[in-house]
């Protein structure tokens, strides 16, 4: 391990590192604002279109590998006139992604909770609209958390893939540095401390905002 | 309209490259699940440094990207004098991954049985060895059904990333017809359908197993 060479091509890896930590936060809250309406929607709505719309969607996001939405990103955005940057274009894809992921995130909350909740808020007189604000919401939502913070982190992990339409995220820059230098031993090692580093982070992160959410169940790292 | 022809035409191309994928996701399933069963019990009844060591190659394994891992099998196995082809680098990489989830997933299993069983088996004079494969880790095996699929269709999805060593599977065929053909919407829908296909037999497998171990 050549040890001067890695603090030397250490600069070189950080913006490929901020590039991977705005790729994974902005698709993750872009994603959250569309996917945990419609997996609220999902869990309330009694239409069979909607239902079997969103089922469909759900079904092709989670059959189909990160790569091959990348790709499909990448090539059907020029064919609709949206000439997007690199940038963009992962971002469209990463969002697609997780917003299938956190539909179901939403819809396992909310069908969760003791179908007593609901009939007692029912038998109280609330309307549907407050039922769902003032007493499903607020229980899942702390439900949701453990589960979004496995996502964060499978996100962090997706947007490496964003290297193959030449987004210069911590992966593409680590091979970049391998590409000139051939020190494959240090840049692995590097960029998949980089990695674990940051997922460590948004887990820490996660367990506390569980526990300001009064959890006390701890998360560990992510499914992919 | 779709070009129906063209799609008829690329179809034992995307075929023989199905067959790759299903291949390598089904050696890569096996050793993962074989790899993560020895791991499970290094971690559940090894010594001090056991545990670290499998923690530590679980935390690896979980926290950074599939690309990664494939990246550091496909330099540094060669450096050891290990050289594999495409696909073997592929498959290796793919169940180092996957017995980190295993490992997670049998853990979890296994912790869920109740401590009895263990007692008992030790009671009627099995060594901790013997009470684990014979005794937890077949009663484990029904509990991890659900999430061990789950699990084994994400090596199918990771296996597309095996397209950036020139692996020719799945996605490295299929994007190599858009760009010798320019023809998109009709390679993206079959590649679309063949993966759901995979994925969609994997699930009923898997309902039908534990139907059957119920």
């Amino acid at each position: 391990m050549d040890v001067a060479f890695l603090i030397e091509a250490l600069p070189r890896l950080l913006p490929g590192l901020w590039l991977t930590v705005q790729l994974s936060l902005l698709g993750l809250g872009l994603a959250a604002l569309i996917g945990l309406p419609l997996g609220v929607l999902r869990s309330e709505t009694s239409s069979r279109p909607t239902t079997w719309l969103i089922d469909g969607y759900v079904f092709v996001v989670r059959g189909t590998p990160i790569l091959v939405q990348v790709y499909a990103a990448y090539f059907l955005l020029p064919m609709i006139g949206l000439t997007l940057s690199p940038f963009w274009t992962g971002i469209v894809a990463l969002v697609f992604n997780s917003a299938g992921y956190q539909i179901e995130i939403a819809r396992a909350a909310l069908q969760s909770l003791e179908t007593g909740q609901r009939e007692g808020a029912r038998a109280l007189g609330l309307t549907d609209d407050l039922v769902l604000r003032k007493v499903l919401l607020p229980q899942a939502w702390p439900r949701m958390l453990p589960a979004l913070a496995n996502e964060a982190s499978n996100l962090v992990k997706a947007s490496s893939v964003l290297s193959v339409i030449a987004v210069f995220e911590l992966h593409k820059a680590a091979n970049a540095v391998i590409s000139q230098s051939y020190k494959f031993l240090e840049m692995l090692a590097a960029q998949a401390v980089l990695y674990v580093a940051f997922v460590v982070v948004l887990t820490q992160l996660a367990v506390w905002l569980e526990r300001r959410a009064g959890l006390k169940t701890s998360v560990g790292l992510a499914n992919r | 309209m779709l070009d129906l022809a063209f799609m008829a035409e690329i179809a034992p191309k995307m075929a023989a490259a199905l067959w790759m994928t299903a291949r390598i996701s089904l050696l890569a399933v096996v050793l993962s699940i074989l790899v993560g069963a020895l791991l499970t019990a290094a971690r559940m009844l090894g010594g001090r440094w056991a545990r670290y060591a499998v923690v530590v190659f679980v935390e690896f394994t979980r926290g950074a990207p599939p690309l990664v891992h494939i990246s550091i099998v496909y330099f540094l196995l060669p450096q050891f004098g290990l050289l594999l082809s495409e696909f073997w680098t592929g498959v290796v990489a793919l169940s180092m991954v996957g017995a980190g989830y295993t490992v997670e997933i049998f853990r979890g299993a296994i912790e869920s049985i109740p401590e009895g069983q263990s007692d008992a088996s030790r009671a009627l004079g099995l060594s901790p060895l013997q009470g684990f494969f014979l005794v937890l880790l077949p009663q484990a095996t029904r509990r991890s059904l659900p999430p061990l699929t789950n699990e084994l269709a994400n090596v199918v999805k990771a296996s597309s990333l095996l397209s950036v060593i020139s692996v020719n599977e799945l996605t490295k065929v299929a994007n190599d017809l858009i760009f010798v053909h320019f023809v998109v919407i009709e390679v993206l829908i079959q590649l679309t359908a063949l993966y759901l296909l995979i994925i969609g037999v994997l699930m009923a497998v898997s309902r039908w197993l534990e139907a059957r171990l119920a």
